[in-house]
């Protein structure tokens, strides 16, 4: 019980240390924005103008937006968890290794970490969404619950990093290896165009894709107001989390040697 | 007196075929400060990432206040403190953030935490920076901050993996004021890697000389030095000095050792005023021409050089550009 009380202490202060850490500096968030803001206005207006995607009624640009929120996410929290090999090269983790924290809580708060940048950079993002006409479903409680699994999902990609950066010994290979990951999980999942447009290999892929359920229960919850699976979604992304976390703890054993 | 460490048999092999560290036996008093000299690559990080318990040995056990290091390696955990070789602090946020939260994770009370942490920034002398990002720091001062982050729990062993390296002669001197000023207020033993003789010489009580894996030698900075005899005569020479030669001098009675190579020979006697002109007529006779003599008492670099067959300086300066360009790149 105790030793529980204190992994989510440490948890806590790993989350408190990257707030801390965005507070000082806020360039790496707002350099990070680009991406996902020029996907919503350039791809998002020329695609809407050939409206050739089924998107049940909404506009394009509209349907994007929750596949834009989640790629940027996942882009972050990847990058975000691989970043621990730098620590290794730095004395900050085997610092961390000889203080009480458990090593779980270490891997844990560290994924967990990674959530509250992804929350931030969907701060920035949502509201330039906004502007060029995207409409939100104004609930109060759909955005807390789609906030909250932003923040879920991305300690599950920071955790899937944390498994591959067990592998690397540098951060030479590093920029390349997080692209490798994050690009399959965005084309090949919900985020741009339905599941039912692809062929079939790429389609089961899609359905394996913790990205789909993400995308889907954050589409429902911020855009359609569509719930009828959001009960699916949320344990779809709460396993995948859990057993990434659990993988991610095992391999962590791999990069302190 | 109670014993802080103990290492009995301690074995560690990389990858199968890398022996790291090759049988290690040793016993550190509580309440010293030890000292672990040897050059890169002996297996002084390796040592003391297995008593830290972030690395476990191959064989061999060790403990550290009576707690197993393996099996009891949460409680070990709560005794001690360790600043890595390398940077180990946030350096995008304030020195008193970085207390801050390593004092949370070690569970120090809200209550005492502002106290505790501004105490630790004026023991260490960077109160006046504590507000300022860590990357403005200078390298002294970083090293500071990172020994006020291991002492915060005030452990009962510290654990100092280089303290110093890359530093300039100042900044290390102020490192190790502070540091022994703390231990004399609060009693805490002491365990460092160092490949400085001037450190060791200077700071430690007892000194372990390690080479390749192995302790080859353990004592107090004027024991190792006393071991190779008072003096050191050290001769430069045109010629080469056949080895029928080096063994004559060998067998003059006060003399405890020679060492010849391409410079010269370099004796080790108790009383070099006696052995100089016995040695000098043994080179003269074997054909070489001394064109210089010179005697001195002898320091831990010679006892290093004795005891490891190789000097420490070669491996030092390498390592020591490296790192400061890794410094520099960050």
């Amino acid at each position: 019980m105790i030793a529980m009380m204190d992994s989510f202490r440490n948890i806590l202060v790993m989350i408190e240390l990257e707030a801390r850490r965005i507070r000082h500096d806020r360039t790496e968030l707002y350099v990070r924005a680009v991406q996902p803001v020029l996907w919503l206005v350039i791809y998002g207006s020329v695609m809407s103008a050939v409206k050739l995607i089924p998107t049940g009624g909404m506009s394009y640009i509209a349907y994007i937006t929750p596949g834009v929120l989640l790629q940027s996410t996942a882009f972050v929290s990847i990058f975000f968890g691989l970043t621990i090999v730098w620590e290794k090269e730095s004395g900050i983790l085997k610092k961390l290794l000889v203080t009480p924290a458990s090593r779980s809580s270490i891997v844990i708060g560290r994924s967990m970490a990674a959530g509250v940048r992804s929350i931030l950079q969907a701060v920035i993002i949502i509201p330039i969404a906004m502007l060029i006409g995207v409409a939100f479903i104004p609930n109060p409680a759909y955005f807390i619950l789609a906030f909250a699994l932003i923040f879920l999902i991305s300690a599950g990609f920071a955790a899937i990093s944390i498994f591959i950066a067990s592998f690397l010994k540098t951060r030479e290979r590093f920029m390349g290896i997080g692209q490798a990951i994050t690009f399959p999980l965005f084309f090949a999942s919900n985020a741009l165009y339905p599941i039912e447009l692809m062929p079939p290999l790429l389609k089961e892929f899609a359905l394996v894709n913790p990205m789909s359920y993400a995308v889907d229960a954050v589409r429902g919850l911020l855009i359609s107001g569509n719930i009828s699976n959001l009960a699916f979604d949320v344990s779809a992304i709460t396993i995948f989390v859990v057993v990434m976390l659990a993988i991610a703890s095992v391999s962590f054993k791999r990069i302190i040697e | 007196m109670e014993t802080a460490v103990e290492i009995n048999g301690i074995k560690k092999v990389y990858s199968g075929t890398i022996k790291a560290l090759d049988g290690i036996d040793l016993r550190v008093s509580a309440g010293k400060v030890f000292a672990l000299l040897g050059p890169n690559g002996a297996g002084k990080t390796t040592l003391m990432r297995i008593l830290t318990t972030q690395i476990k040995p191959t064989s061999g056990d060790a403990s550290i206040f009576g707690l197993d290091v393996m099996k009891d390696d949460a409680e070990t955990r709560k005794l001690i403190s360790y600043v890595p070789q390398e940077m180990s602090v946030w350096t995008d946020i304030s020195g008193y953030e970085n207390l801050l939260i390593y004092a949370k994770i070690y569970g120090i009370p809200a209550s005492e935490r502002k106290k505790l942490i501004n105490g630790m920034l004026r023991t260490m002398g960077i109160e006046s920076f504590a507000g300022s990002l860590v990357r403005n720091y200078s390298g002294g001062m970083i090293r500071r901050l990172e020994i006020a982050c291991a002492l915060l729990i005030k452990p009962k062993i510290l654990f100092l993996d280089e303290p110093t390296i890359g530093l300039d002669p100042s900044a290390r001197k102020t490192v190790w004021e502070k540091l022994m000023s703390f231990k004399d207020e609060n009693g805490v033993t002491i365990f460092f890697n160092t490949h400085y003789m001037d450190e060791a010489d200077t700071y430690s009580d007892q000194i372990a000389i390690m080479n390749a894996g192995k302790i080859v030698k353990l004592g107090t900075a004027q024991e190792l030095k006393h071991s190779l005899g008072g003096e050191i005569i050290s001769f430069g020479i045109e010629g080469k000095i056949s080895a029928g030669a080096v063994k004559k001098v060998r067998g003059i009675k006060i003399v405890t050792g020679a060492t010849a190579d391409e410079n010269g020979l370099r004796v080790f006697a108790s009383d070099a005023g006696v052995a100089l002109p016995r040695i000098t007529d043994i080179l003269e006779k074997s054909g070489v021409y001394i064109k210089e003599v010179s005697i001195k008492k002898p320091t831990l670099d010679d006892v290093f050089l004795k005891y490891a067959g190789t000097k420490i300086e070669t491996a030092e300066r390498v390592t020591d550009i490296r790192y400061t360009r890794e410094r520099i790149k960050r």
